[in-house]
């Protein structure tokens, strides 16, 4: 076995250790802890001063009420058509451009290369200046095509760089023993090529998904009538419209829009680690 | 010279290698210039009109936007916000991801699960980890309160995003416990490719934990170190959803970073005119750190 890298033989350096342990897990998983258990609680119990840290008096009350509720659903829906699109077409469109960097050769490559990799970079809000009034000129405001055509570019970077080092991976004599039995390109690429990275699309889709689930900005401005809203603009809209805040049903409710991120996040975690830390590494 | 692509010859298509290399990018090009070229070039432009967001008509005005923004006593406010809140965040989740790091690098038994765990924090929405932020921090019901009197710390609830300095406090806070599992987990891959041989080596010379750490870890580290700095840096300089869902950018601006700030200039003032030039001067600062982050990678290539 590998030695550690910290020498915890001493008992100061394993004290160190423990004290490490506790204080960080301690500001990692308490609000962890506290959101599942006030989602659990009944009013009672959430709106009093003697707050209890302990896991008593549980109640499946809130979730009922948020499951139950058509507004929840209908932003649940939404997201879901958006998240779904966008991931589809990011993985398509970051795959050919992957491919197209890590394989063919061609003036102008690095230049486009780089271009696509600071996409995250330009102020957000402020290219929705330019979106918000393009969008509503085209007639687009409104509609779920703004926000996959700007989810997709924004996810650009990672998912482009992710495939391009799964495609770096493959050996060029694979693709020219194809070509040299006469199958296209395309063929080649649709074939023999993706195929082998799938746990790259994969990465990919799942990245696409997320960001279009999690974000707030440009859904709360680019779609504006409220049976249209997506997760997170839905639920600020809901809940921080009341005058009085239900705290339980907000953590409920919370925990109920992460669940469709959570099981993807735990089904493709390992390579989905592995290609965001290869993306974000590199690219 | 561009390296001989696969193929080439044996190819009966009459487009070449570097056209059909050029095609399969297009997508990706288009949709960039589409989102992002056209619409930062066209926003940078915005800043010299006077534009409503409610009205098509607009106005040269040359650098007058510039001017007022300059005379506005608020938007010295807005730099101190970003400033603060950019530092801050960035300082504690890369203290508070690094040491996770280290500790997770052990490999003590049950470690891998607690690293799957701490992950989830990173992928919940902004606006559910503003909610539970929200509600801990509440004023008469919150968590934090009740400990910090049981703890005889305070006897009188804290109204946390109801004064300034605190509500700054609530949303590094929330923001920090967002991203500390992404940079524990980019720090962990750094710490992994640190050379085992190397801290052998200096193990059998008598180094101890602390010169194994600063002589071998560290300056092994350097090049991820840097670059999860920019990236984190760039990503909180164009954080908007938990601020924005916490508290607006209130009280009194005191949270009012550039994101939320040309957000509101924009969609609540509907003065685009104005957003697009404090969008102009955040920009500006942005690129500093965009050129850094761009720079570190060109060496690392």
């Amino acid at each position: 076995m590998q030695s550690r890298l910290i020498d915890d033989s001493s008992i100061p350096v394993k004290v160190i250790l423990l004290s490490g342990f506790l204080v960080i897990g301690l500001f990692v998983f308490f609000p962890m802890y506290w959101l599942l258990i006030s989602a659990l609680r009944p009013a009672s119990m959430l709106f009093t001063r003697d707050v209890s840290l302990l896991p008593r008096g549980l109640t499946l009350d809130n979730f009922r009420t948020v499951v139950s509720d058509p507004r929840i659903g209908r932003y649940l829906r939404n997201s879901l058509v958006v998240s779904v699109t966008t991931s589809a077409v990011t993985t398509v469109i970051c795959a050919y451009a992957g491919y197209s960097f890590s394989k063919y050769r061609y003036r102008g490559r690095k230049s486009l290369m780089f271009l696509v990799m600071t996409s995250q970079m330009f102020p957000f809000a402020v290219l929705l200046l330019t979106i918000y009034t393009m969008m509503r000129s085209l007639g687009l405001l409104d509609r779920y095509i703004a926000l996959v055509l700007s989810f997709v570019t924004f996810t650009l970077p990672v998912g482009t760089w992710t495939l391009k080092s799964f495609f770096d991976h493959i050996p060029d004599s694979l693709i020219e023993s194809a070509k040299i039995d006469g199958a296209p390109r395309l063929m080649i690429l649709h074939r023999i090529i993706l195929p082998l990275t799938i746990p790259g699309m994969m990465t990919v889709a799942v990245y696409g998904f997320v960001w279009s689930w999690n974000d707030l900005l440009y859904s709360l401005t680019l779609i504006t009538s409220p049976d249209k809203r997506t997760l997170a603009a839905g639920l600020l809209m809901t809940y921080m419209g009341e005058f009085q805040q239900n705290w339980g049903n907000m953590m409920a409710a919370s925990i109920w829009v992460s669940l469709p991120v959570m099981v993807g996040f735990i089904l493709l975690q390992r390579t989905f680690v592995r290609g965001l830390t290869a993306g974000a590494e590199k690219g | 010279m561009p390296k001989n692509a696969p193929g080439g010859r044996g190819d009966s298509s009459a487009l070449s290698d570097a056209h059909f290399g050029l095609i399969l990018a297009l997508p990706a090009v288009l949709v960039f210039t589409l989102i992002v070229l056209y619409p930062f070039l066209n926003s940078l432009a915005m800043s010299l009109f006077s534009r409503s967001l409610l009205r098509p008509a607009q106005e040269f005005i040359g650098l007058r936007n510039f001017q007022r923004i300059l005379r506005d006593p608020n938007f010295f406010g807005v730099l101190r916000s970003t400033a603060i809140f950019v530092a801050a965040t960035t300082g504690l989740s890369f203290i508070v991801g690094f040491s996770w790091a280290l500790l997770l690098n052990q490999g003590y038994r049950g470690s891998e699960v607690i690293r799957g765990i701490t992950l989830f924090a990173w992928i919940i929405p902004g606006t559910a980890i503003a909610f539970l932020w929200m509600w801990m921090m509440h004023g008469q019901y919150g968590v934090f309160n009740a400990v910090l009197r049981s703890l005889g710390v305070t006897d009188q609830n804290i109204t946390w995003l109801g004064s300034p300095a605190f509500a700054m406090m609530a949303v590094v806070l929330a923001r920090s416990w967002q991203v500390t599992p992404w940079y524990m987990m980019l720090l962990l891959g750094g710490l992994q490719g640190v050379s085992h041989d190397q801290v052998e080596a200096a193990r059998i010379d008598g180094a101890g934990n602390v010169r194994v750490l600063f002589n071998i870890v560290f300056p092994g580290m350097r090049k991820v170190v840097a670059l999860t700095v920019l990236i984190g840096v760039i990503g909180s300089l164009q954080h908007f959803d938990i601020i924005w869902v916490m508290t607006q950018g209130g009280p009194a601006r005191a949270t009012a970073t550039f994101a939320v700030e040309v957000y509101r200039r924009a969609f609540q003032d509907y003065d685009l005119g104005r957003a697009a030039a404090v969008g102009v001067i955040w920009a500006a600062i942005l690129s500093v750190f965009v050129v850094l982050n761009l720079r570190v990678r060109a060496e690392q290539e």
